[in-house]
């Protein structure tokens, strides 16, 4: 490629004329790059939300969205990973109620010291993740079906192991991580926002910064064409899902460190708004997106959920917004091509 | 396994799973022996007949390939058992010729709209239905914020007997009997095509976008049926319930034989399948093991069976060529 000269190669034709690239053109990309529209209906709710419901922009509100956005966020980044190797994840959930009950469990019933049980935590998400990306990509099965029956699984084996009721409470140093009113260093700052910005900068390194990162990319792009250059795309796919397992398992602990306790439905809410987040941020199955977008589409569901809240509007009034919501925002890039283009 | 057997496996995948059935249906007698009397086969039938409909349901939009799948069945016959229950009967609109089409009306609808989104906006579509999962659940939960429950004679013709034959049998037939209509027509050789190649399928003139639109119309409808059965086994409606047949129902698609790739199962598979899962938890039931184990034993058939017809239903190898730059 480099034998050919800069200018060389043809161009498509240019609108505007004289090289200048025009300003849908500029949009377009600046969307792609950094969400502006996502931005700018960020600030909009935001600013909705201040002038329409009493007490919205106090620093305790701001503080609990801050807070339920670290949830979101962080369900959304193993969801993100995930769609961006090609695949989704059902099972989120149930690492999310698994990694809640089990710290709850086996530290406030069994008297486990809080770092084993972690490790725990880590080794089980690890591997029972590992395991959904080896067998959605050896036996070439939808992910979204391998997820789904992990999910039971995992749901499964922990109402038996807990027979049906889970005990205990989780260590109280998780409260203080989570509790909106939290502080980090003396900063008036809940220490659950903090590891989520930690964990944002982390995995934004890696997904741009880093071989593994290019090569999970790759592999969400063109799978047939990353085998050809010597990725193995079948470890790629493992480790995407076990990162995902991984970030679903810790989250979990936070969240039972939030709600004190776990049962094994404390995950549900997360599948669907974690999935809204990545789609409403822009991601798309197969390489396009970042986790800079999820970001964005967690404060936005979040600020939008308070705001629909406050209206007095009831849950299901909020799934249903979700639902068209979601529908409306991948009509805009998320659809496949033309059948008579792919001819 | 000898070669043999395989070909014929291969040929008819649900077969494997027949014999399972056949297995598991021995095995519930053997625990429970009132389990074949004929005098409690109507009660159930009708539990199972939600089952079977949920996964018939699911199986044109899988059929149809490039992903095709339709997650919001189970909120759609929630949705349409609310419906029926918490809506037309209490308003007097509960006859047979009034509340029977207006289910179906609503099922078919909501299937043709996923259908439209799939096949004219070309959404993927997991997250069309994903988007139908949210929207129906949703508006379940508006329509009726507490379960409710209510029957009448028709309904409840529908989870006994209907004359001599169990009413849930009257609905499950009534998918099969469609499917062997549509199978004299050319659709059923489309949506076949369509599902194992659609561009193939496209270039040889067949419309991709009609074949998908009716296959997610047809499943919509099969859906309103299992509102109907629902409705009838249980005789209430719960929306907090929306989404419990969605796992069973792609499980049972998917051990019935049918590829999640699409282009090759059949509806009689996925009633095979369907067979299976529910044998399954009335044979924990007989055995009185608590209801903890349903879901582990639910994750681990699923995982299995997937292993399994993805081992079945594979493809010739066909070795990669690589053209020279």
């Amino acid at each position: 490629m480099s034998a050919i000269p800069e200018g060389a190669v043809a161009r498509p034709a240019d609108p505007a004329g004289e090289g200048r690239t025009s300003l849908g053109t500029r949009l377009a990309t600046a969307q792609r790059r950094f969400g502006i529209f996502q931005i700018l209906a960020l600030v909009a709710l935001f600013e909705w939300g201040t002038w329409t419901v009493t007490d919205f922009a106090t620093k305790s509100s701001i503080l609990s969205m801050l807070v339920a956005a670290s949830f979101l966020g962080l369900a959304g980044a193993a969801q993100t990973i995930v769609v961006l190797v090609g695949g989704i994840d059902f099972s989120i959930p149930a690492f999310i109620s698994g990694g809640a009950i089990l710290v709850s469990q086996l530290t406030g019933s069994d008297g486990w010291g809080v770092v084993p049980a972690i490790l725990l935590i880590v080794v089980f998400s690890l591997l029972l993740g590992a395991t959904n990306g080896y067998i959605s990509h050896r036996f070439a099965v939808q992910p979204l079906v391998v997820t789904l029956a992990m999910s039971s699984l995992i749901t499964g084996a922990l109402l038996v192991w807990t027979k049906g009721e889970a005990t205990g409470s989780a260590p109280s140093f998780l409260s203080r991580v989570t509790a909106v009113d939290g502080t980090t260093f003396g900063l008036g700052i809940p220490p659950v926002v903090v590891i989520w910005a930690a964990v944002a900068v982390v995995i934004g390194i890696v997904l741009r910064r880093t071989v593994a990162g290019r090569r999970l990319y790759a592999t969400g792009a063109n799978p047939a064409a990353a085998e050809l250059s010597l990725i193995r795309t079948r470890w790629v796919w493992v480790a995407t899902f076990a990162a995902s397992g991984l970030l679903s398992g810790l989250l979990g602990v936070l969240v039972g460190g939030y709600t004190g306790s776990g049962n094994v439905s404390l995950g549900d809410p997360y599948l669907f708004e974690g999935l809204a987040a990545v789609i409403v941020g822009g991601t798309a199955f197969g390489a396009r997106g970042d986790y800079f977008k999820t970001v964005l589409g967690a404060l936005v569901l979040t600020i939008l959920s308070t705001v629909l809240v406050g209206k007095g509007y009831s849950t299901a009034d909020q799934q249903i917004i979700f639902g068209l919501l979601i529908l409306l925002v991948v009509a805009g890039y998320g659809r496949g091509p033309r059948l008579r283009d792919r001819v | 396994m000898p070669p043999d057997l395989a070909n014929r496996l291969r040929r008819r995948p649900w077969g494997f799973a027949l014999l399972v059935a056949i297995a598991l249906f021995a095995a519930n007698v053997i625990a429970r022996s009132s389990f074949a009397a004929w005098g409690s086969w109507p009660a159930t039938l009708a539990d199972f007949a939600p089952f079977a409909l949920a996964a018939m349901a699911t199986t044109p939009a899988v059929l149809s390939g490039a992903g095709g799948i339709d997650i919001s069945i189970s909120p759609l016959l929630n949705l349409v058992s609310i419906v029926l229950i918490g809506v037309l009967l209490p308003h007097g609109l509960g006859g047979f010729w009034i509340a029977v089409p207006i289910s179906l009306a609503l099922g078919a609808c909501v299937g043709a709209i996923s259908g439209v989104l799939v096949g004219v906006f070309r959404y993927q579509a997991v997250l069309a239905t994903l988007c139908g999962l949210f929207v129906l659940t949703g508006i379940g939960l508006a329509i009726l914020a507490t379960p409710a429950s209510g029957t009448t004679g028709w309904l409840a013709h529908l989870g006994g007997k209907v004359g001599p034959i169990p009413g849930a049998l009257v609905l499950i037939a009534i998918p099969v009997l469609v499917w062997i209509a549509l199978g004299r027509t050319a659709f059923l050789r489309a949506l076949y095509s369509v599902g194992g190649d659609d561009v193939a399928a496209y270039a040889a003139g067949v419309d991709v976008t009609a074949v998908r639109i009716i296959a997610y119309t047809l499943g919509g409808l099969f859906a309103g049926l299992a509102g109907i059965a629902l409705a009838a086994a249980t005789q209430s409606a719960d929306p907090g319930q929306a989404t419990q047949y969605t796992l069973p129902a792609i499980a049972a698609v998917a051990i019935g034989g049918t590829s999640l790739l699409g282009g090759r199962g059949s509806l009689v598979g996925s009633i095979v399948g369907a067979a299976i899962m529910f044998l399954i938890q009335t044979l924990l039931d007989s055995l009185n093991v608590s209801s903890n184990w349903l879901q582990l034993v639910y994750g681990a058939i699923l995982l299995v069976a997937l292993v399994l017809s993805s081992q079945l239903n594979r493809p010739r190898k066909k070795p990669v060529e690589v053209q020279p730059a």
